[in-house]
């Protein structure tokens, strides 16, 4: 007897919406719930009423040609991991998860689907339980790589919708558990893990007096709060709370290039969680906080540590989440070093990384923020041994833990699976070391090595070079 | 020719091109209603030169992954479009130019390219019908259209002779089917080729402000080969 298996984006549209630690921030008077700037789920029916509404208001140009521009040839299912990992499932093809807003927008708002919804699949959700399934799909089926919005023969950016219909849901409360905490421990502390400004300040000096011990100099430090710097640095939360040493490397390596710099005591986040929920306040809100420390401490630009999604949302999407144009110059870290490198202000030795590497382009900065030479360049002078992965630069494929998915461990089964497409790729170059220039990145990646176990480490380009470094 | 068939390819195609005409119109400003989303970082790139590139990347079948992965795709859709150029083409050319018609080798290469469309068309439907994860998006739209369309391209195939005097049904057929398309299009996913510029160029706005577009190789002075491999390494 045969046995029907169900596909597998089933297992993902199918889970229920859970809302205890929204109950619970509502017990606990969370103050950006209680201020009314992280919704929370309403059980009231109404939910789609609000959903229409929000669908209108927010719509843009952008969106609505992208809404209206796609022709069904399919061509995305061969650019995506999920698609490609799961031919046999049509549900996990980039255009039937936009269809899911798609015929919403067709429906409410494009007139061929209000004068014929049936001839062009146009559909208005009937209750929670669609938005529900709207809500797993766009966060648990999609990490927003944008790689089918750039195979995309229109020009659709398919990403862009699915970021849309997230920032809908997030309005309602309709959204995962992850992305909840996450965006509330960012309204709430500045920065997403909840990281305390004691513990923030304690971890900079420990890891000032670490440099200060391995150079033998008191000369070096890690400034808060320096006026008239060259440059302000803002990192990834995930540095303080589990990687320090980025920041001591960062450190050791500022203080030899011999740039002024600076970190500030409040807005050191160059993450946002705005850009995985689609809350552009939350996005204002973080990319502001940096914007104004650069400013308030009249800083010469900002560097942005090593972080995929930290980089676009700092260096391109912020200034249009908080509506103001950019006034103080920005760039990665990478970059900076990149420029040094060529100055002769650092000297290295690649024969102090003998192991190959390969590097991993971050999606949120090669297909949406136009870095892929500079690091490439930075790892051809720190490294004796460097491969490329196929494909590669805007063209690669995504670590899988992109859009925020970390952060749901609902979706992780079925996401890991979909990293089938990562794991070949990687294998594929013989490399014992990947390297990237995302925080997210080493995560997602440290995933998949291990899931697949690959003979492989996660490592950055501040640890390549600091490896170098010739003293 | 009959008074029906004159009537048809004259008067009756100009009330239907006005009807499109005035439909676009509406669809335009529609489009323009909605508000602008603007990047407000500081440029990488240049903005219209992302806008150029995107906008030819329809030219250029090496620069994205998912054409260069199915060449015969893309000569399907050059096929096609180019059927649908020339089907148009002779929709003007057989009432208001009819003498460039006469001349054999014109009639077969638009009929060669219409016929190049049409099969491409219908190869299309098959892939459509064939591919489940294809059949599942797909609407009633989404069908109409493509069976429309290998409608046309074979009507037009037989009506491009322009021989009213040996029959009038395939020139009736083309002209009926012109005249359907030109009232159902605006309303049909046919009207893609209105929001192509606009898809295209906001995307290559975006990208290449950013410099993503035009791709970056050889930019910012970095010289990495192809590969990326031993890029401006030290010797």
């Amino acid at each position: 007897m045969s046995r029907t298996t169900a596909p597998r984006s089933r297992q993902v549209i199918d889970l229920p919406l859970d809302v205890r630690t929204q109950e619970k921030a509502i017990t606990e008077k969370a103050r950006c719930v209680e201020d009314g700037r992280l919704a929370t789920y309403r059980p009231d029916g109404r939910n789609v009423e609000r959903f229409l509404a929000l669908l209108s208001r927010r719509m843009n140009r952008q969106l609505a040609v992208s809404f209206t521009g796609c022709v069904h040839c399919g061509l995305c299912a061969d650019a995506c991991h999920y698609s490609l990992a799961f031919p046999d499932d049509p549900q996990m093809a980039p255009v039937a998860k936009a269809d899911r807003i798609r015929k919403i927008f067709k429906r409410h708002i494009d007139w061929t689907g209000r004068i014929a919804p049936w001839w062009v699949g146009a559909r208005r959700p009937v209750d929670d339980e669609d938005l529900n399934e709207l809500k797993n799909v766009v966060f648990g089926l999609c990490s927003g790589c944008r790689r089918c919005t750039l195979n995309c023969p229109m020009g659709v950016d398919t990403a862009g919708l699915i970021r849309f219909a997230r920032g809908l849901l997030t309005e309602l409360g309709i959204v995962p558990e992850g992305i909840f905490n996450v965006s509330r421990d960012q309204w709430d502390t500045g920065n997403q893990m909840g990281v305390s400004e004691e513990d923030y300040l304690e971890t900079l000096a420990w890891m000032r007096d670490e440099v200060r011990a391995e150079l033998g100099t008191d000369t070096v430090d890690i400034p808060v709060d320096k006026e008239g710097c060259d440059f302000l640095y803002v990192i990834n939360p995930r540095e303080i709370k589990f990687d320090p040493r980025s920041i001591g490397q960062a450190a050791k390596i500022f203080h030899l290039a011999g740039e002024s710099w600076t970190m500030p005591r409040w807005g050191w986040d160059n993450t946002n969680f705005g850009l995985f929920s689609g809350d552009d306040a939350l996005g204002a809100f973080v990319a502001a906080n940096a914007y104004d420390a650069a400013t308030r401490l009249k800083a010469k630009r900002i560097v942005i540590s090593e972080c995929g999604h930290g980089f676009r949302s700092t260096r391109w999407e912020g200034y249009g989440w908080a509506g103001r144009d950019q006034d103080v110059p920005s760039e990665s870290v990478v970059v900076t070093l990149f420029r040094w490198l060529e100055e002769g202000r650092l000297r290295v030795d690649p024969g102090r990384n003998p192991l190959p590497v390969t590097f991993h382009d971050s999606c949120n900065i090669a297909r949406s923020g136009g870095i892929t030479e500079e690091p490439r360049r930075v790892l051809a002078r720190v490294c004796a041994d460097f491969r490329e992965m196929t494909p590669n630069r805007t063209e690669n494929y995504c670590c899988t833990g992109g859009g925020g998915l970390l952060s749901m461990a609902e979706y992780r089964p079925v996401r890991l699976e979909a990293a089938a497409v990562k794991a070949r790729q990687l294998e594929a170059t013989g490399a014992k070391l990947v390297c990237t220039m995302c925080h997210n990145c080493i995560d997602g990646l440290t995933d998949v090595i291990k899931h697949y176990g690959l003979d492989m480490k996660v490592v950055q380009i501040l640890e390549l070079v600091d490896a170098a470094l010739v003293l | 020719m009959s008074p029906f068939l004159k009537t048809l390819e004259n008067e009756v195609q100009l009330i239907c091109l006005a009807f499109l005409a005035l439909v676009y119109i509406l669809r335009l400003a529609w489009i323009f209603r909605f508000r602008s989303a603007r990047d407000r970082g500081l440029a990488e790139g240049s903005g219209f030169r992302g806008a150029g590139y995107s906008l030819g990347s329809v030219a250029m079948p090496w620069a994205m992954e998912s054409i260069r992965r199915r060449p015969f795709f893309y000569i399907q859709f050059v096929f096609f479009h180019l059927g649908v150029v020339a089907a148009i083409a002779a929709t003007f050319i057989i009432p208001y130019a009819p003498g460039l018609f006469e001349k054999r080798f014109i009639v077969r290469g638009f009929q060669i390219v219409i016929g190049a469309a049409f099969a491409s068309g219908v190869l299309r439907l098959v892939r459509r019908l064939s591919n489940r994860t294809l059949r599942s998006i797909s609407r009633p739209d989404d069908y109409a259209s493509l069976a429309l369309m290998i409608a046309f391209f074979l009507a037009g195939t037989l009506a491009i002779p322009n021989h009213p005097e040996k029959g009038e049904a395939a020139l009736i057929a083309f002209f009926g089917l012109t005249a359907f398309f030109l009232v159902y299009v605006p309303f049909s996913k046919i009207c893609h080729y209105l929001y192509y510029p606009f898809t295209r160029y906001f995307l290559g706005l975006t990208l290449g402000r950013r410099g993503v577009w035009p791709p970056a190789r050889g930019r910012r002075g970095s010289a990495s080969s192809a590969d990326g491999t031993a890029a401006g390494r030290p010797s």
